[in-house]
């Protein structure tokens, strides 16, 4: 079973379009990582200012400066820091960015012109303990991450579509026709499949970690993402959760979401007689509930959220409302997932093992 | 051990490919002849157990093979018709593969790959990579694969398609020292192969068994209808287009020799000459594949 294993592996991976397709992905991953990095700004209010890695630097000095517990008293300091010092004819200050802490002060507890709007800690973010830190960095990552997640995805079943029906092409003769073709191979097949999607996964989510943990510290796990600059506001998750546990939860999404992408495609595989026609209806099924025109009231939408696609995209998934005793409905999104995508290889296993070869 | 086919059918929406077919097999090479779709392919995949009968029942020792499973198939070696590879994959790992598939341990494995690459002819050719490697050798590379079990029961389909004459003579040697207690059944379009080969033919038309017999036994059936007839050699191709010619031989003197099949004496001084399984296949299926 171990050899066979080794070689299923290997007939998935070290196809050259596998190898190009997974170069592909790692480049995108890198290309993200650095644009945003690059895209960074930071202004510390008293001249001194940078983009990239210093303005990364910048912006973890001042987190560390009025981090920690979120307090009527912090948040004046730094409404009173960070004051525009000129006029913004007319614009509303809560876009002003100067830096992540300014940004992410003035975006709840400013008015239209930089001044405290009259809303204190316990207004905004109710009873709850807000720890503030430098959390900018790692959500980037975080929303870098969920556009890499939907390109994994793709790239999965591009890479699975092949792992029975590239047999139907000749192959399936002498498989099927060998002592263990029927029962042995094809386990190896599935449990090849779920190791790639395991490697391919822990390979792209830990480069983007090691880069964010190299790059923006990993002080901000521990903090709230409620306090976190503008573009993170709006259309961001409602309750307090720790930059951490929320990456965490994106990780397991993201692989859940993998893994029922993977069983999708190992089922079509199964079916039918082309790699491309099982990738291409594969992707396409994948894809498809985010085209339907289904509104986030409507009931249905809960049911679309546990589907793969949203896994990788997370956020709307995180933002539902939570389950009775506080759990995320991300959790049965998960439950969901993880059955069928054994369930999918299941079928694709018998499919492959009853096969009548013509 | 004894391989048989009750009744045997098999068919594919209103077209039956193989129609009630009952044989015997015991040790022995069995050549399978019949033109294109006459079945032959169907019947071989039927007998790996990649196609389920419609009716009928494929027993080995009195058991039904569906029943066998993984039993039956440890005895198996399959060479299908039209048979891909993978492009990436090296001969010898291309072995290693299918010998993980057939149960047979890493270290065994290594041997058979190796002694198997030099019986084909492979042996310098194990490290090359399969996509640059020629038809011929592809061949003879699917012919190891189906032999590294050292099956009881060896299934070949065309097995001689692509092999220039030199490895279609390593082949028929091959087979021929392989095949003492073992069930082997071969199908081919070169019949000289099947006759050079095979104790026993299976000859197939429309999914019926035609004849099945030793070569001599079932060409006695057309004792007395070949003929050889010496026509002046710009006539050849005319006589040619008017009667069922085997063979056809230039001479000195300006004369063609014909081989000539039919009922009757086709000219005057035709005369009758020893029938092989040729002349048989032509008997049965001359224009089959025109059709």
């Amino acid at each position: 079973m171990k050899t066979l294993l080794c070689f299923e592996l290997r007939k998935i991976l070290a196809r050259r379009t596998a190898l190009f397709s997974l170069a592909v992905l790692l480049l995108l991953s890198l290309a993200l990582s650095l644009s945003t990095l690059q895209s960074m700004y930071a202004f510390d209010g008293q001249g001194r200012e940078g983009s990239g890695l210093e303005a990364v630097k910048i912006d973890r000095e001042l987190a560390s400066r009025y981090g920690g517990v979120l307090t009527d008293e912090s948040v004046s300091r730094m409404l009173e820091n960070f004051r525009p010092q000129y006029d913004l004819h007319g614009m509303n200050a809560k876009y002003l960015y100067q830096n992540a802490v300014q940004s992410s002060v003035f975006a709840r507890f400013a008015d239209l012109d930089g001044n405290w709007n009259g809303l204190s800690v316990r207004d905004v973010f109710g009873a709850e303990e807000i720890k503030a830190g430098y959390v900018n960095g790692l959500l980037n990552t975080g929303s870098n991450l969920a556009k890499l997640f939907l390109a994994l995805a793709f790239v999965l079943m591009f890479l699975l579509a092949p792992v029975f029906a590239g047999e139907y092409g000749g192959v399936d003769g002498i498989i099927l026709s060998s002592r263990y073709g029927r029962t042995k191979c094809a386990a190896a097949k599935v449990l090849a499949a779920l190791i790639t999607v395991l490697l391919v996964w822990l390979l792209l989510s830990g480069l983007n970690l090691i880069f964010a943990f190299a790059v923006y510290g990993t002080e901000g796990l521990d903090c709230s993402i409620l306090f976190a600059p503008v573009e993170f506001t709006e259309g961001f998750i409602p309750y307090n959760m720790r930059c951490g546990t929320l990456l965490g939860w994106q990780l397991l999404l993201g692989l859940s979401g993998a893994l029922c992408a993977a069983g999708m495609a190992l089922l079509f595989s199964s079916l039918c007689r082309s790699s491309l026609a099982a990738f291409a209806i594969s992707a396409a099924l994948y894809i498809m509930p985010v085209l339907l025109p289904v509104s986030e009231q409507s009931p249905l939408y809960r049911l679309l959220l546990l589907l793969p696609v949203y896994e990788a995209q997370y956020i709307s998934l995180l933002s539902a409302p939570a389950l009775n005793g506080g759990l995320p409905y991300a959790l049965c999104a998960v439950s969901v997932s993880l059955p069928l995508a054994l369930l999918l290889a299941c079928f694709a296993h018998r499919i492959f093992s009853a096969r009548q070869v013509s | 051990m004894e391989l048989e086919t009750h009744a045997l059918t098999k068919r594919y929406g209103s077209k039956t490919a193989v129609d009630r077919l009952s044989l015997v097999l015991s040790n022995g090479v069995y050549g399978l002849l019949g033109a294109n779709g006459a079945g032959k392919s169907t019947l071989m995949r039927l007998l790996c157990g990649l196609q389920r009968p419609s009716t009928g029942q494929i027993c080995l020792d009195g058991q039904d093979i569906a029943s066998l499973g993984e039993r039956y198939r440890g005895l198996l070696g399959y060479l299908p018709q039209n048979f891909a590879y993978y492009p990436d994959f090296t001969a010898r790992d291309f072995l290693l593969y299918i010998a993980a598939l057939k149960g047979i341990g890493t270290g065994r494995a290594g041997q058979r790959a190796s002694e198997l690459l030099e019986a084909v002819g492979l042996e310098k050719e194990g490290r090359r990579r399969i996509r640059n490697l020629s038809g011929g050798m592809k061949q003879r590379l699917g012919i190891a694969q189906a032999m590294l079990n050292e099956p009881r029961i060896l299934i070949l389909d065309e097995p001689t398609a692509g092999l220039d004459p030199k490895e279609r003579v390593r082949f028929r040697n091959l087979i021929s020292a392989f095949s003492r207690d073992r069930i082997v059944i071969l199908s081919t379009h070169i019949v000289s192969d099947v006759e050079n080969i095979a104790e026993e033919i299976i000859m197939l038309k429309s999914g019926q068994l035609l004849h099945f017999g030793r070569p001599r036994e079932i060409t006695a059936e057309i004792q007395g209808k070949v003929w050889e007839c010496l026509v002046p050699a710009e006539n050849a191709e005319w006589y040619r287009g008017i009667l069922n010619v085997s063979n056809l031989r230039n001479l000195d003197g300006g004369l063609t020799a014909l081989r000539v099949i039919s009922e009757d004496r086709p000219m005057d001084k035709a005369q009758p000459v020893e029938p092989c399984l040729e002349d048989l296949y032509l008997y049965y299926f001359k224009g089959e594949n025109e059709k």
